[in-house]
């Protein structure tokens, strides 16, 4: 077998422990068994280890935790598939949902939605993500704009560089709302957007779960295009892709899968970047497997994060965006060092 | 294949080509020249599709351009563009299979035995296979460029683009790319059309020429467009000279920039040396010469003229290697030297230095006429080799283009028979007057200062110069060697 097989395999039994680690740790403890017998109870209508259902841990453990853990392996899925989306078309391993802005612009939705208490009446509880995704959608233009009309190509740094002052511009805005607001809202959004899964429950999770089925849908039917694209879009586009419909449909499906991310757990960073590039020096770069394998990968990093989050301080709660910012920056400081290293 | 009507395009608003008429047939390799910005590489991207025609049309086999989905035009083209940059460590392998696309059906893209097939071929043939699990980002230029040939022949295609395939390879891989395209083109009836900066590179391997300049099409055709003097003139705006490739039927351009040397220097100041081995004349700069000199002949340049001396029983394997081993003991720099031998005394020696009508000349000659022939008779046996010779070199100060250097040639030749006629100097075997000796050397050099003259024979002043110089140096020499063999 081969490394990606193992890889498959590895990546597999990380998200499932994870998963399992995540609904077993916390303040109060119960068996794992007891656990699992909730769980088999809940989604199969029976118990294996017979354990008697006690409607405390019943509440604790599909209510609180188990969505918990799914909103997790959602967010952390969806951020580095779409991570590593953005960083095959734009051919820039710097490129991820943070970096080019599509974060921000999502949160700047969201607080606007929050801050406003906007809410649009056909989409309901929806209006927050939606306006989250359009604005990451919409800043994510902006930015290719300015990249457009300052070099000819999409050039790498330039897209960072557009990336950067557009964040600036939208932190400030950020900051100006949460100026305006009284203290409480304050308390509320800023923890909201240094990443938080937190107390979300099953509303949340219903709140990703149709973007997150639609984006990944959408990324992975076009991986064979990311291939293509790695020597530029012309070159793809003497291959036979069809460049433009390929890159907005990969667009599209990044923002949905970031901009739906943001609007549940505010922004995280760091995911989208190191995730890839992780699962990149293993399987090497073949799109086809990346997106998948970061995609379990990220997942499974996310919950252990949480798990971390709540665990270190505890009973009190770290932000996640804390976490993966302290575990994801020097992980990824030591690969681009490596990198570097390796070639001589 | 391809065909363009009063196609034009550019970027943004900008027209950079305007009326292009162009057919290019099946199995043609057609070259695209011409300067920098002239458009090649926008005619190019418009023959692609890359980009949109501002006006006119572009057909490919039969039909409009933009009637072929993107997949069909991928597996009708190939297009080896000229940059190159991979972000990400693909493999060498990865990204020739990057040229099945076209091939691959459905959303998973399957490869097919078949794919493998072609991929593994494609490799072998552009010299890739052994490093085909290397990163492609590791690779040096050239080896770059060869994968990429190999993806644009994975697609199998039957047109191929290329814009400077040659750009970062060395003389081999150059060559051995285009050959291998050319192969190509033979075999599988592949049209190619490529960007070539290289003139004689394109001379070599195309068949067909268009020349761009401002963006218009100046000129298409076969050889003889590489061969319009004025034509690449205008289009490059330097002076460039075409002379024949010196072992195929194709011609090679040079570049002739303004005169680069002093134009002072247009009298015939050879420094004479001369002891018992060699006369060695060397001139402040190089001299334009036509010899059949044992080395450095043929129509070449060259500051330094030796002669030297050889015993009579001179083992002739190789004399061109003895003349450059001799050239280096008497450290007389030898890729700028023409060297002739003789067994005749040096002693003997003729130097005739006039202006004769307006030229002037400087004739030096050694002889001997031991194994005088006369050329219109027939001789018992074929002779060795014999060292035993009439060495002529003519120095002019004068321009002459390659043909006067044959009028030259002939205007010396005549001179020196006339010279040994009147000096009636016979041949040994047959008892009649002789032509000449059975080895004699000639050289005639030129300063090339002033107007070129096209023609040097008997007709003209410099030919009478030649001939006059010549009779008076090759007469003195036989004298000499007359008295002192006491004949």
């Amino acid at each position: 077998m081969n490394k990606t097989v193992w890889m498959y395999i590895f990546s597999g039994g990380f998200v499932l422990s994870a998963a399992l680690l995540g609904l077993f740790v916390s303040s109060v403890s119960f068996p794992l068994t007891a656990v699992l017998d909730v769980l088999a109870e809940k989604m199969f209508g029976s118990d294996i280890f017979g354990h008697e259902g006690s409607s405390n841990i019943e509440v604790i453990i599909w209510e609180i935790r188990f969505p918990r853990v799914l909103l997790a392996l959602f967010v952390g899925a969806s951020l580095s598939i779409a991570g590593a989306s953005f960083q095959g078309l734009l051919r820039n391993p710097l490129a991820d949902p943070y970096t080019i802005g599509v974060s921000s612009g999502a949160a700047l939705g969201a607080v606007a939605v929050l801050y406003f208490q906007i809410s649009i009446a056909f989409l309901g509880s929806y209006t927050l993500p939606v306006v989250a995704i359009l604005g990451g959608f919409i800043t994510m233009m902006i930015v290719f704009i300015i990249t457009r009309l300052s070099s000819r190509d999409l050039n790498i740094e330039t897209i960072i560089l557009a990336g950067i002052i557009i964040s600036a511009f939208i932190g400030a805005v950020i900051s100006l709302i949460i100026a305006l607001s009284d203290r409480e809202d304050m308390r509320q959004i800023l923890y909201w957007l240094m990443g938080n899964i937190g107390m979300r429950g099953w509303s949340h999770v219903q709140l990703i779960v149709p973007f997150f089925i639609v984006g990944v849908i959408l990324l992975l039917s076009r991986t064979h295009d990311l291939n293509a694209f790695a020597l530029g879009e012309e070159s793809a586009g003497h291959l036979g892709v069809n460049v433009q419909g390929g890159k907005v449909l990969i667009l599209v499906g990044a923002s949905l899968l970031t901009g739906a991310s943001v609007a549940v757990s505010g922004s995280i960073g760091f995911v989208g970047l190191v995730i890839p590039h992780f699962v990149r020096l293993i399987t090497g770069p073949d799109h086809k497997h990346v997106l998948p394998l970061s995609m379990l990968t990220g997942g499974g990093f996310l919950v252990l994060a949480d798990l971390i989050s709540r665990a270190i301080i505890a009973p009190k709660e770290l932000p996640i965006g804390v976490i993966t910012a302290l575990i994801g920056a020097p992980i990824f400081a030591v690969l681009l060092v490596r990198e570097r290293m390796r070639k001589g | 294949m391809i065909e363009t009507n009063g196609l034009a395009g550019g970027y943004q608003k900008e027209d950079i080509l305007t009326d292009i008429n162009l057919i290019i047939e099946e199995g043609d390799f057609f070259a695209l020249i011409g300067p920098n910005g002239s458009g090649k590489t926008t005619l190019l991207r418009l023959m692609t599709g890359a980009l949109e025609p501002s006006r006119g049309s572009i057909y490919v086999a039969g039909k409009p351009i933009q009637t072929y989905s993107s997949r069909k035009k991928a597996k009708m083209m190939a297009v080896l563009a000229q940059n190159s940059h991979v972000e990400f460590d693909f493999s060498v392998e990865e990204i020739v299979m990057l040229g099945r696309y076209p091939h691959q059906k459905g959303l998973i893209k399957h490869i097919s035995p078949r794919d493998k097939e072609v991929v593994s071929e494609v490799m072998k043939q552009t010299e890739v296979y052994h490093y085909r699990d290397k990163p492609f980002k590791w690779l040096s230029g050239g080896e770059k460029q060869r994968v990429l040939l190999a993806k644009a022949l994975a697609q199998e295609p039957r047109i191929l683009f290329l814009d400077e395939p040659t750009n970062h390879l060395d003389v081999k891989h150059t060559v051995d790319m285009l050959q291998h395209l050319k192969e190509h083109q033979k075999n599988r009836q592949m049209t190619i059309v490529a960007i070539l900066h290289d003139l004689n590179t394109a001379a070599l391997f195309a068949d067909k020429f268009a020349a761009l300049h401002q963006g218009r099409l100046v000129k298409k055709g076969d050889l003889s467009v590489l061969k319009n003097e004025a034509l690449l003139q205008k289009v490059y705006g330097v002076d460039i000279k075409h002379h024949s490739h010196p072992t195929l039927a194709k011609p090679q351009m040079l570049v002739a920039p303004e005169k680069m040397e002093e134009p002072n220097l247009r009298t015939l100041e050879g420094e004479v040396e001369q002891n018992e081995q060699y006369i060695h004349i060397a001139f402040p700069r190089p001299l334009r010469v036509l010899s059949n000199a044992v080395s450095g002949g043929g129509l070449q340049w060259h500051s330094h003229f030796c002669n030297f001396h050889v015993p009579k029983n001179y083992d002739c394997q190789d004399p061109a290697a003895d003349v450059l081993r001799w050239l280096e003991d008497a450290n007389i720099p030898a890729g700028d030297t023409l060297g002739m031998m003789t067994a005749v005394k040096l002693a003997d020696q003729a130097f005739v230095r006039e202006t004769i009508m307006d030229t002037p000349v400087f004739t030096v000659v050694t002889a001997g006429v031991g194994n005088a022939v006369d050329i219109t008779e027939n001789h018992p046996a074929e002779e060795e080799w014999q060292v035993g010779t009439i060495n002529i070199m003519v120095f002019l100060d004068s321009h002459l283009t390659d043909g006067a250097f044959v009028n030259a040639v002939q205007s010396a030749t005549e001179a020196k028979t006339k010279a040994l006629a009147d000096m009636q100097v016979a041949d040994p075997a047959t008892k009649t007057i002789a032509t000449g000796t059975s080895t004699d050397s000639i050289a005639i050099a030129a300063t090339q200062q002033g107007e070129s003259t096209p023609y040097a024979g008997s007709g003209t002043r410099v030919g009478k110069a030649i001939g006059q110089s010549v009779y008076r140096a090759v007469t003195e020499a036989i004298e000499n060697y007359r008295q002192r063999t006491d004949k």
